[in-house]
């Protein structure tokens, strides 16, 4: 595992896409929680943004910044042959593959939880300068959805090495996990019947992934919140489990 | 340059790849855009609110009318004094209409309060023919199927605006003066979801020297509300006239012109293309980048051509090619295999008029796509030269071109617009026929389509200007 750590903290793009992960998730949710106003609500007291979920809405260009980290992390050295040096120095591929996988999460934790921490700092300034209350974590509701959100960023890790695994080409691994994740949300806004809505909805990686972040109008969502962290976390033990079947029997 | 052509577009088609990418890419449109379709409906028209017009698409016609039979060719004369701003749209005018009947044929000239004088017929067809406000002259004289449009300070010296054509009138048409206002509509964004709300406003103008110069004139000027059948039952009619001394006083309320539902057949149809978007961003990208990996392919491209500026030139002009031959294919053939579906599901005639390949605003929109897939590539080229990795020009491209979709769709209105403008995420606006709208939920159709296309071009013309400053500077 040391030798995982040491392979990842020397890549120069480690630190870049983690301090992009942290920053994205921040700017956007400040940018968003700065564009809402009470203004737009049919009364002050009646609004229906549901302020919490816009902040942390920067979470979903973050997750860009982890699927490149975790697909860099795992097809970087099938690219530069150095994948045939790891292996005879390890030859437990498994053992391999997990300590990879440890790092890469722990790494996505850590810049997820400081990205989610200071977006919710952030919101909790712009919002009440435009009418709204600020959020904070003390309400239990939104310490859900912040944690929800650093778990979000960790399986959409796992997800994307996994199927880094599998697929081996880093431009490919990215190209086919944005589309996985991203089309399903764009194709909701032109799909109108209802029980391919639902479908969607539930089993989405995106959309049930982040229904954790919700804190309003619970009872109108079409999957719970930690179910729909579950569906996501099946996508991520599927990818994992293939990429770590092709990782042990296929040919380096 | 020629050779440097051939060179690129050698280096492109024998990567089995790519070839393979590209292929695919055409192909996963067409079934993302099934997807899309056969998830689609519409109700539109199981509640009567849509009615075709004249020249087929649904239409509104709700005005006061006060009017008199006219035979054959002849004018109809009107000063306005005064009218109300109730709305901006607001028309107080003179008419010749087939009847006094919601969708019969009609042509118009009104004055409004902010858009100056307009000539309007059949619904569709509306031009600005000059500025100008209350008081004035009017005139509107048929000849024959066509209109001309006249107005003057003094009631005897004339200046003609405009002429318009409108085909199918009888002999015997109904012609007087007219005044509507439109709803006020007020849209708002909230939690990701829209609301529409249109608010009735009464329009109220005053005329005198009302007469007709024809053939058949004369008789008592009647004063009907025009308005749709089924929104009598629902709606008491606001339109009323008086008259006294020569002055009438109308008012009355509505809207006259073109009544679409928000959705597009067209842009649904076309919503596939952002598969094979994505898969042209990855080919554009690796076209560049694959020559810096190991091995260092560019130092033997730069030998064979010194020129690096002309390399990157040749390498975006036969992306570009490519990448439009190949969105235009998989537009077109979306187009073909979505629109049974969609019809099948509810769009249909008459709230969604039959959209055929040949139509100018389906032709507009599929080379539109064509064009912004062709401006993507040329995009994800720069920024691969630029950055020199794969991964980071892919990811730095689908982050600018997708993620601002998906967030506006959670904003305010302006916010959204603005992202819309500002991010290459506006090119989506190129799938749509119908006009800009604030009402939906994908956020690109605020823009209309060539705002998306101005967009995507800077960003492409920023990304091809730096790679090329970075390919001339930098060492390889």
């Amino acid at each position: 595992m040391l030798s995982e750590w040491t392979k990842l903290r020397t890549l120069p793009s480690t630190v870049w896409l983690l301090v992009g992960i942290v920053v994205s998730t921040v700017a956007v949710g400040a940018l968003a929680a700065a564009s809402l106003n009470v203004s737009h609500c049919p009364t002050p007291a009646t609004c229906f943004e549901d302020t919490t979920k816009m902040s942390l809405i920067g979470v979903r260009l973050a997750q860009l910044g982890v699927v490149v980290f975790a697909v860099l992390a795992v097809s970087n050295e099938y690219g530069t042959r150095m994948i045939q040096t790891t292996l005879l120095a390890s030859p437990r591929r498994l053992g391999v593959f997990a300590a990879r996988l440890i790092v890469i999460t722990s790494l996505v934790l850590v810049a997820g939880a400081a990205g989610v921490l200071g977006a919710v700092a952030a919101a909790t300034e712009i919002l009440p300068r435009n009418g709204f209350a600020p959020i904070s974590l003390a309400d239990g509701l939104t310490l859900r959805a912040a944690a929800g959100s650093v778990l979000y960023l960790a399986l959409i890790g796992l997800f994307s090495a996994g199927l880094a695994a599998v697929v081996r080409d880093t431009a490919g691994s990215i190209t086919f996990v944005a589309a996985v994740l991203f089309v399903a949300p764009m194709l909701l806004m032109f799909v109108s019947d209802p029980v391919w809505q639902q479908r969607l909805r539930r089993f989405s990686p995106m959309d049930a992934g982040l229904a954790i972040q919700t804190t309003r109008d619970l009872t109108t969502l079409p999957i719970s919140a930690w179910a729909g962290l579950g569906v996501l976390a099946c996508y991520a033990t599927a990818a994992v489990l293939a990429g770590a079947l092709l990782f042990r029997f296929r040919d380096a | 340059m020629r050779n440097l052509l051939r060179a690129e577009w050698t280096k492109l088609w024998s990567v089995r790849r790519w070839a393979l990418a590209l292929g695919s890419a055409a192909v996963l449109s067409v079934l993302l855009g099934l997807l899309a379709a056969s998830g689609s409906g519409t109700d539109a028209n199981r509640h009567g609110l849509y009615t075709a017009g004249p020249e087929g698409t649904p239409v509104e016609d709700a005005f006061q009318f006060v009017h008199q039979p006219m035979t054959g060719n002849g004018s109809v004369i009107a000063r306005v004094t005064g009218q109300a701003g109730s709305h901006e749209w607001a028309r107080a005018g003179v008419m010749i209409k087939e009847k006094a009947a919601f969708g019969a044929r009609y042509a118009s000239l009104a004055i409004t309060p902010e858009h100056g004088l307009r000539l309007q017929a059949n619904f569709t067809r509306d031009l600005a023919v000059g500025d100008g406000t209350a008081p004035t002259w009017l005139k509107l004289t048929r000849m024959g199927t066509e209109f001309v449009g006249s107005v003057s300070s003094d009631g005897a010296n004339w200046r003609e605006l405009g002429r318009i054509e409108v085909a199918g009138l009888p002999q015997s048409v109904e012609a007087g003066i007219f005044v509507n206002s439109p709803p006020k509509i007020r849209i708002e964004r909230q939690a990701g979801s829209t609301s529409v709300g249109g608010v009735p406003t009464k329009g109220t103008a005053t005329f005198d020297s009302v007469r007709l110069e024809a053939g058949h004139a004369g008789g008592e000027w009647l004063s009907d509300t025009v308005m749709r059948p089924s929104a009598e039952k629902l709606d008491p009619p606001i339109g009323s006239s008086s008259s006294s001394g020569g002055v009438f006083t109308v008012i009355g309320s509505g809207d006259i012109g073109p009544n679409e539902p928000d959705d597009d057949m067209v842009q649904i149809g076309l919503f596939g293309i952002l598969a094979g978007v994505m898969a042209i961003i990855a080919v554009a990208v690796l076209f560049v980048t694959a020559e810096f990996k190991r091995g260092m392919m560019i130092r033997t491209t730069f030998v064979a051509s010194p020129r690096r500026g002309r390399v990157l030139i040749a390498k975006s002009i036969v992306i570009a090619a490519v990448a439009f031959a190949a969105g235009v294919v998989a537009a077109v053939a979306s187009f073909l295999v979505t629109q049974p579906i969609l019809r099948d599901h509810g769009f249909a005639p008459p709230a969604f008029p039959v959209m055929s390949l040949w139509d100018v605003g389906v032709i507009r929109a599929i080379a539109a796509t064509g064009l912004f897939v062709a401006l993507v590539a040329v995009f994800s080229l720069g920024v691969g030269a630029l950055l020199r990795h794969s991964a980071a020009a892919i990811t730095s491209v689908i982050a600018l071109l997708i993620g601002p979709a998906i967030v506006a769709s959670m904003l305010p209105v302006e916010a959204a617009r603005w992202l819309m403008r500002l991010t290459p995420a506006g090119g989506f606006a190129t799938q749509r026929v119908k006009p800009p709208n604030d009402g939906l939920v994908e956020a690109w159709s605020m823009i209309p389509g060539w705002a998306g296309l101005v967009v995507v071009s800077v960003y492409a013309a920023t990304a091809l200007g730096a790679g090329l400053w970075s390919l001339r500077r930098r060492d390889v």
